[in-house]
């Protein structure tokens, strides 16, 4: 029994893949539908040689992290002051929480408009979409720094600067890297979704280009790009969650 | 402090409103007058309609599915090994580039559209029911154990009321999310919907529908967070909603 169950994740994986083989290879399906698992790879083996396609994970990723890393900085900022100062969490607490749950993708093609049609109007979108889970979790975090740790600090006569430094953004730090982990599968999603609607270029674009001209094996290898790059950047932020907060380790079983 | 809560959202709008702006962006007494007159047209009501008849079903699909087998997971150990390295493997994707091939599976018309929401939907409630589970507190159930009462109804008295605040909190990201996909798949493929009604606005260049559609999504986004979260309060009463 205990044999079996090492193997149990596998079964569903496993299972999923032998019955797309099967689909694939009955002849009841057109390839266009089902494509076998050796021509989905041969696709993926192609994508990664050839140098255009390199460039699109490129642009794709250099969006996404871009509007990414502007929506932490000034993420970071907001929620941290937000959270010290009582005045500015009354000036710009409303303005988020009332537009939390208002879909922002749907300013894109005004963005398009402000911004252009390429890059930049994604990566405003990819920031605004990131800035709300980063601002809500720092602030939530700041705001909630253990008082005794603060009264310490301010008795042993630390500056505010220190106090800052010291106490209030290593207390934050678990937080702010809560908010990354929800704002970097929103940044991917983001990135894709616009390419997929407006662009030239771009992972999205090349899934939207290969569906247009009926190569589904290509689709899936470009989907599969995607997924193991969505896979990857959030194992990368809980690598560096875990360098940097040691001394609180992840609470999740599998993640 | 209500003045100060109000102020930055006034000025805001006061600026906007007195700037010169190009014709892309309308003033807000622009955007609420072509709002007002669009109330009266039947066409906006076909797409607002068209669009919940989409996200809706998918966001009850997902949920469903996500609090149902997320439960399952949490509680039965051979489950939980089978199915949950998947669920969470595919967790950080973009459900969205699924799309097209969805398309190709199930068609063009709101059959694919419903099952990426649903899919979109699923995992947030999974994962929190999963997590809702796990987080029972063992000495509740050693409680109920000792008390003699029976595993089924441990699960309903005790595990699931524990994990339902996981899993409404859950719900509200996932509603959030099915309006964003819905939002996304029309604009990416429809013939009718808000997704559909901005991009043919953008395209025709009829700036006042763009914002039409615009304050609509955004009326119903944050009008189906206030339901979950009233939902939320109502049916969980013991517990001070987040």
């Amino acid at each position: 029994m205990r044999f079996f169950q090492r193997f149990l994740p596998f079964v569903l994986v496993g299972a999923a893949l032998v019955i797309w083989e099967t689909a694939a290879r009955s002849g009841m399906w057109s390839p266009l539908l089902f494509p076998s698992l050796g021509k989905i790879f041969r696709e993926l083996g192609l994508f990664f040689t050839k140098t255009e396609m390199l460039l699109e994970i490129q642009v794709s990723l250099e969006r996404a992290l871009g509007g990414f890393a502007l929506a932490a900085l000034m993420g970071i900022l907001l929620g941290i002051v937000m959270g010290r100062s009582r005045f500015v969490a009354a000036l710009l607490d409303p303005l988020f929480s009332g537009t939390y749950a208002v879909p922002k993708l749907a300013l894109f093609p005004i963005f398009i408009f402000v911004f252009g049609i390429g890059s930049l109007s994604k990566v405003a979108l990819v920031f605004l979409e990131c800035l709300y889970p980063i601002v809500i979790m720092t602030y939530a975090g700041a705001r909630d720094v253990n008082r005794a740790l603060l009264w310490s600090a301010q008795n042993m006569g630390a500056s505010r600067a220190a106090i800052l430094r010291r106490v209030v953004i290593p207390a934050t730090t678990p937080f702010i890297f809560a908010g990354f982990r929800v704002a970097v599968p929103v940044a991917m999603i983001v990135v894709v979704i616009t390419e997929m609607v407006a662009s030239a270029d771009g992972l999205g674009y090349q899934v939207i280009y290969a569906m247009s001209s009926l190569k589904t094996d290509r689709m899936l290898a470009v989907v599969i790009v995607i997924a193991a790059l969505g896979y990857a950047l959030d194992k990368a932020v809980v690598l560096l969650r875990d360098r940097l907060i040691y001394w609180e380790k992840l609470d999740t079983y599998y993640v | 402090m209500a003045f100060a809560k109000a102020s930055l959202l006034i000025a805001v709008l006061l600026v906007w409103q007195l700037a010169r702006l190009p014709d892309y962006i309308l003033s807000p007494l622009e955007i609420v007058r072509h709002f007002v007159q669009a109330l009266g047209t039947a066409e906006l009501y076909e797409n607002i309609w068209a669009s919940l008849a989409r996200s809706l079903p998918g966001f009850a699909i997902g949920s469903f599915l996500g609090a149902a087998l997320g439960l399952a997971a949490g509680t039965a150990r051979w489950f939980d090994r089978m199915l949950s390295p998947a669920v969470f493997l595919t967790y950080p994707v973009p459900k969205i580039v699924m799309l097209p091939i969805f398309m190709i599976w199930f068609g063009i018309g709101d059959l694919s559209k419903v099952l990426i929401i649903a899919l979109a939907c699923f995992y947030p409630v999974f994962i929190n029911a999963y997590y809702g589970v796990r987080q029972t507190r063992t000495i509740l159930v050693w409680s109920a154990l000792n008390m003699g009462a029976t595993p089924a109804r441990i699960f309903r008295r005790v595990v699931l009321p524990s994990a339902a605040p996981m899993i409404f909190a859950a719900m509200r990201v996932s509603l959030a999310l099915s309006f964003i996909v819905m939002f996304a798949a029309e604009m990416i493929n429809a013939r009718s919907g808000l997704g559909h009604m901005i991009r043919t606005a953008e395209n025709s260049l009829r700036f006042d529908l763009m914002y039409v559609s615009l304050v609509t999504i955004a009326i119903l986004g944050y009008a189906g967070d206030r339901l979950v979260r009233l939902a939320h309060s109502r049916l969980l009463a013991w517990q001070q909603p987040a």
